[in-house]
């Protein structure tokens, strides 16, 4: 177990386009203490991550507006330390493979164990840089 | 003759004038005063008509009356009168004598029966006295005697017979005296008297020497006594009458007898008026004429009133004459008139006595009989009602309601007596008499003979009930039976027959012959025609009618004669009977025991029986005709399945070919009704069934329907019913004609490839399943993601023990919601997979189109490709069946998918657009961008087991296209422009729906 002081003044952002996914990552991240920002539309997510220092993202790739591996193109951009998590509905493995190749940390195929999701997540913020 | 008026008048007053002379006579020869008064009452009686005379004179002793003299007329009925008045004694006023002598003065009673003072009137009246009359006769002043006379007449005062009376009386006074002075006075009072009356008046003496004539003598012929003395009166005697005036009264002269003559005499101004002239011999006491006293009396008036009337009596005569000789004449008239007019006529007075009963009458109805009971006469005379055995009613006879006042007009009546034992037919018109105060006197009736007229009208109705029968489809040998008989009722001792020509053209075939012996029917029963083959043979042969006055030496009969000899016919004559068209048919003849030929009436008849038998036989050809006809279309129908029927709506009835019996499940021999075939209809779609064979009839037009049958014991059948509706000219609906054809096996087999199509279609679906498991994973995935990390993130807010109810609450929510939105999603897959097809609704294919593309969605962005979709908002709405739309869909797009695999990922686009040209159709287009279809032949992808891939069954688009098709869609094929396939689907849209309703 991380210490939740290490996670202070250190959000985790999620984007899906399917709400319910949404909320539930959100109540779920929250359950254990972390900030979440949840965004529902990518594009908005990207706005953020150009203003902001974004440490962890939980992302989902094949959106209906834009796919997630192009979410993470250009996050990759704008803010190459960012770590990413994706988290996916469709069993692809061409698109897995692609997804690690861009390199997040972890792969979560929906619905997902949550021990795993939240020792992913802990695991990225820490490694993050301060 | 005179009239007696005229005659009474001279005759008195010269009766009065010889009374006068008489009484003057008598009394100076009387001895006595009651003698002299039997003389006068006598004389009076006798010359001035009174039957009774009585005279009274006072009795100095006792102051009354006593009767001392009577003359009474022979007469044994006065004889009481008489001897009351011999018993009575009157007193001065008492009764007429009593009267007359208190007043000095004559006294006239019209009726003594009624006066007042009259106390013998009982007996009066007994003896039947009238009119009585007082004379006083007075000497020196003074009533010596009273007289009165008595008459049966009630009779007005006379001033005139008063006068002579009382002028007699007064002779009795002179009597008194009797003295020469007094004689002489008398003479005076005689001239005086006689000079006073109106007519001439002479007197002469023995030898008839005129000495003395009055005064109105000289005054009238204006002469004087020298010129007139002796025999000079012939002097005013008219020239061509003297002659003979003169001889008549010197016969009168010379012997005695009273002389009377009628001449003109000629006045003093020298016209002649007419005289009667009379003259009396007066005789002394030896009988010797020792004076003439004679009269003439002016009659001229009276002869020209006389002649007068005579004209106007002889010009009366003569117009009665004249009248009587008219009336005779027209009377003549009338009888001749009644003799010789055809119809009868009748009068008959209340009593039932016959006053005219013209010969056309007796003719009619036999001699007419007198004081026969009307109750009678129909029996009498045979007189029957029309239907010719009901006696008629007497009381309803025309001449019985004619005498009871009735009007009668054209009363039929059948006669039939022993001298008219075929009967005769009258028509009746009858009218009362009446007298000129309107009573009914008797009655007229005139009886027009129509017997002719009824027999014509019965050869008529005798034709008409022949063509009822051919109309009525009797059969031939009845028609023409009937046909024989009705014509040879027509004439005395005729016999016919009617042949028909064999189809074959060449022999005749028995038609009718009631009356012709057996044998001679049957030897000419299938004889041959020709030119040499007796009447009806020859006929038939030549076309034209054959007259054989005498079939015994006629050649055209060889062959027959000993057969005609048997049956004893002697002259047969016979017509071809034609058709319209001109084909001889038979033949119709005549037989007759006599050797002649046909008159007018018989060829009349003739031409009448071959028309009516050509229609009969004409139409027997064409029933023949018909009935084949049917047979072949029995035969037709039966062998195709089909039913034919009529329908009659109006009479509800139903004709139906044996077939149709079959396939409606009806007995051969039952009577159908429109009603009976309806019933057959299965329930479900009897309404329909009706309905539209009642548009049909209102529009005159035809029908059809496929429906079901249900028959006895539950079996059912598919049939196609057909149908036309006849009308009139009128519009009136004649009848249905139709055919259904048995269509249960190929409904079945239609069934049962519907199952096929079905099951492949479901196959299609599972299939499509398959092709979709990444769509229909992620859409369960994601609410079962959201499901299990808000579970995990409630079980962690409860380990940590910090948990807000109203988070706990809405976690829970949003599980319950996300279980729910996975439930959707299943039940979705199972709709697709669901075997059974669901109803039709109405659906919008915008909203179809939406969400079968976001089923899909994961599948799409699996396959790297993308969807775009072009809706036109104005799309109409269509009826469908959503599941099957939706597999439509489905299938375009994964069959577009599958086209786009081998290109790189973007341009892998699929594009679906709907538009909608008109109002009446939707259209969906699907185009990728992929290899395109087989560019000779496109269509060919609907085509089963075709494909282009590797994995593809084959099915897909056939199936699309049934669905469609099923829809009362298209679909076409075709590639696109640049590149790729496109398919386009219509589907019918539901009349101004356009999309207002979301799909289900």
């Amino acid at each position: 177990m991380a210490n939740p002081s290490e996670m202070e003044g250190k959000e985790v952002c999620v984007v899906d386009d399917d709400l319910s996914v949404l909320k539930s990552i959100h109540y779920l991240l929250a359950s254990e203490g972390f900030k979440v920002r949840a965004f529902n539309k990518a594009e908005d997510f990207l706005t953020h991550a150009s203003a902001h220092h974004v440490p962890v993202v939980v992302t989902d790739i094949w959106m209906d507006q834009v796919t997630g591996l192009e979410v993470l193109a250009r996050l990759c951009a704008i803010s190459p330390k960012t770590r990413v998590i994706v988290i996916t509905a469709r069993e692809d493995l061409a698109a897995r493979a692609t997804a690690m190749a861009i390199g997040p940390v972890a792969f979560f195929m929906k619905p997902f164990d949550d021990e795993k999701f939240i020792a992913a997540v802990r695991d990225a913020l820490s490694k993050s840089e301060k | 003759m005179k009239p007696a008026f005229i005659e009474k008048d001279y005759e008195q007053s010269e009766e009065q004038l010889r009374l006068l002379q008489t009484i003057t006579m008598e009394v100076s020869a009387a001895s006595d005063l009651t003698s002299t008064l039997e003389i006068v009452l006598r004389e009076v009686c006798e010359k001035t008509g009174w039957v009774l005379g009585q005279a009274w004179v006072p009795n100095p002793d006792t102051g009354v009356l006593d009767l001392v003299a009577g003359w009474y007329c022979g007469d044994g009925e006065l004889k009481p009168f008489r001897a009351l008045s011999e018993e009575s004694h009157f007193k001065s006023g008492l009764g007429l004598p009593g009267r007359v002598w208190k007043s000095e003065q004559p006294a006239w009673i019209e009726d003594v029966t009624n006066a007042s003072n009259f106390p013998r009137s009982p007996a009066a009246r007994t003896a039947g006295l009238k009119t009585g009359v007082g004379i006083p006769i007075l000497s020196h002043g003074k009533v010596i005697a009273v007289l009165e006379f008595f008459m049966r007449e009630s009779r007005e005062q006379s001033e005139r017979l008063l006068k002579v009376i009382t002028a007699v009386a007064g002779q009795l006074d002179l009597l008194k005296r009797a003295t020469r002075a007094e004689a002489e006075a008398r003479e005076q009072q005689f001239l005086t008297l006689a000079n006073s009356i109106s007519q001439l008046a002479w007197m002469a003496d023995g030898e008839g020497s005129i000495f003395w004539y009055n005064v109105r003598w000289y005054d009238y012929t204006g002469t004087t006594l020298e010129e007139m003395q002796g025999w000079g009166w012939q002097k005013v005697h008219h020239p061509d009458e003297v002659a003979r005036v003169v001889e008549r009264i010197k016969v009168a002269f010379a012997t005695g007898q009273p002389w009377e003559d009628t001449f003109p005499l000629r006045s003093k101004t020298g016209e002649y008026r007419w005289f009667l002239s009379r003259a009396l011999p007066i005789t002394d006491e030896e009988g010797r004429v020792v004076r003439w006293f004679g009269t003439n009396t002016d009659i001229t008036e009276q002869r020209e009133l006389e002649k007068a009337l005579r004209a106007s009596r002889d010009e009366l005569e003569q117009r009665i004459t004249d009248h009587t000789a008219e009336l005779s004449r027209i009377n003549e008239i009338l009888r001749s008139i009644l003799k010789n007019m055809g119809d009868a006529v009748i009068v008959a007075d209340k009593d039932n006595n016959f006053l005219v009963f013209n010969p056309a009458a007796e003719r009619m109805f036999g001699k007419g009989a007198m004081q026969m009971p009307s109750t009678e006469w129909s029996h009498r005379y045979g007189l029957y009602l029309p239907d010719k055995v009901t006696p008629f009613p007497h009381d309803q006879l025309p001449m019985t309601r004619s005498t009871r006042g009735e009007k009668v007009d054209n009363i039929e009546m059948f006669v039939r007596h022993e001298k008219a034992p075929h009967g005769l037919w009258t028509e009746i018109t009858g009218r009362p008499l009446r007298g000129s105060n309107g009573d009914v006197l008797g009655g007229v009736i005139v009886c027009r003979d129509i017997t002719e007229l009824k027999e014509e009208e019965f050869f008529r109705t005798g034709q008409s009930r022949v063509l009822e029968m051919i109309a009525a489809d009797a059969p031939l040998a009845d028609v023409l039976t009937n046909l024989v008989l009705l014509m040879e009722g027509q004439a005395e001792g005729l016999r016919c027959s009617i042949l028909l020509l064999n189809r074959d053209g060449k022999h005749v075939r028995h038609g009718a012959a009631p009356n012709l012996p057996a044998a001679y029917v049957k030897a000419v029963d299938g004889a041959p025609i020709g030119p040499r083959n007796g009447s009806c043979g020859t006929a038939m042969f030549t076309r034209r009618p054959v007259v054989v006055t005498d079939v015994m030496t006629d050649p055209l009969w060889t062959d027959y004669r000993e057969l005609a000899k048997i049956c004893g016919l002697c002259a047969c004559w016979s017509t071809p009977i034609l058709s319209a068209q001109g084909d001889v048919l038979g033949s119709f003849a005549m037989y007759r025991e006599e050797n002649r030929g046909p008159l007018p009436e018989e060829t009349r008849l003739t031409q009448i029986a071959t028309h009516i038998a050509g229609i009969a036989i004409e139409r027997q050809r064409q029933q023949e005709i018909l009935r084949e006809r049917e047979a072949r279309i029995n035969l037709a129908a039966e062998s195709a399945d089909l039913a034919f029927w009529i329908l009659y709506p109006e009479q509800n009835t139903a004709w139906m070919s044996e077939k149709g019996r079959l396939i409606y499940g009806f007995d051969s021999n039952l009577p159908l009704t429109c009603d009976l075939l309806l019933s057959r209809v299965h329930p479900d779609e009897r309404a329909d069934v009706k309905s539209a064979y009642d548009r049909a009839c209102a529009l005159s037009g035809t029908f059809e329907s496929e429906h079901r049958l249900r028959l006895p014991y539950g079996k059912t059948r598919w049939v196609i019913m057909r149908g036309r509706c006849l009308k009139d000219e009128e519009g009136n609906l004649l009848e249905t004609i139709g055919v259904t054809l048995d269509v249960s096996a190929q409904k079945q087999a239609d069934l049962q490839l519907q199952h096929q199509r079905e099951e492949m279609a479901h196959r299609n679906r599972v299939s499509l399943m398959g092709e979709m498991t990444a769509s229909f994973a992620h859409e369960l995935n994601q609410p079962l993601t959201a499901i299990a990390n808000n579970a995990s993130a409630a079980r962690r807010f409860l380990e940590r023990g910090n948990i807000d109810p109203a988070l706990l609450r809405q976690l829970l929510q949003d599980m319950v919601a996300d279980s729910q939105r996975a439930g959707e999603v299943i039940r979705g897959i199972r709709s697709l997979v669901r075997k059974e097809a669901s109803a039709h609704t109405l659906l919008d294919l915008n909203a179809v189109i939406t969400d079968t593309v976001r089923l899909v969605s994961s599948d799409v962005l699996t396959r790297e490709s993308v969807v775009t979709t072009e809706l036109d908002p104005q799309l109409p709405r269509v009826s469908a069946t959503l599941v099957q739309i939706q597999q439509v869909l489905l299938n375009l797009i994964i069959n577009a998918l599958d086209a786009m695999e081998s290109l790189p990922p973007v341009e892998r686009r699929i594009m679906i657009s709907t538009r909608s040209d008109k109002d009446d159709v939707a259209e969906v287009s699907v185009r990728d961008f992929g290899t395109g279809l087989p560019k000779d032949q496109p269509d060919k992808v609907f085509d089963h087991f075709f494909s282009t891939k590797q994995k593809g069954m084959g099915m897909g688009l056939t199936i699309v296209r049934s669905i469609i098709e099923a829809h009362g869609g298209t679909i076409v094929a075709e590639n696109a422009p640049d590149r790729g396939a496109r398919m386009t689907v219509r589907l019918p849209a539901v009349r101004g729906q356009t999309q207002t309703i979301a799909a289900a």
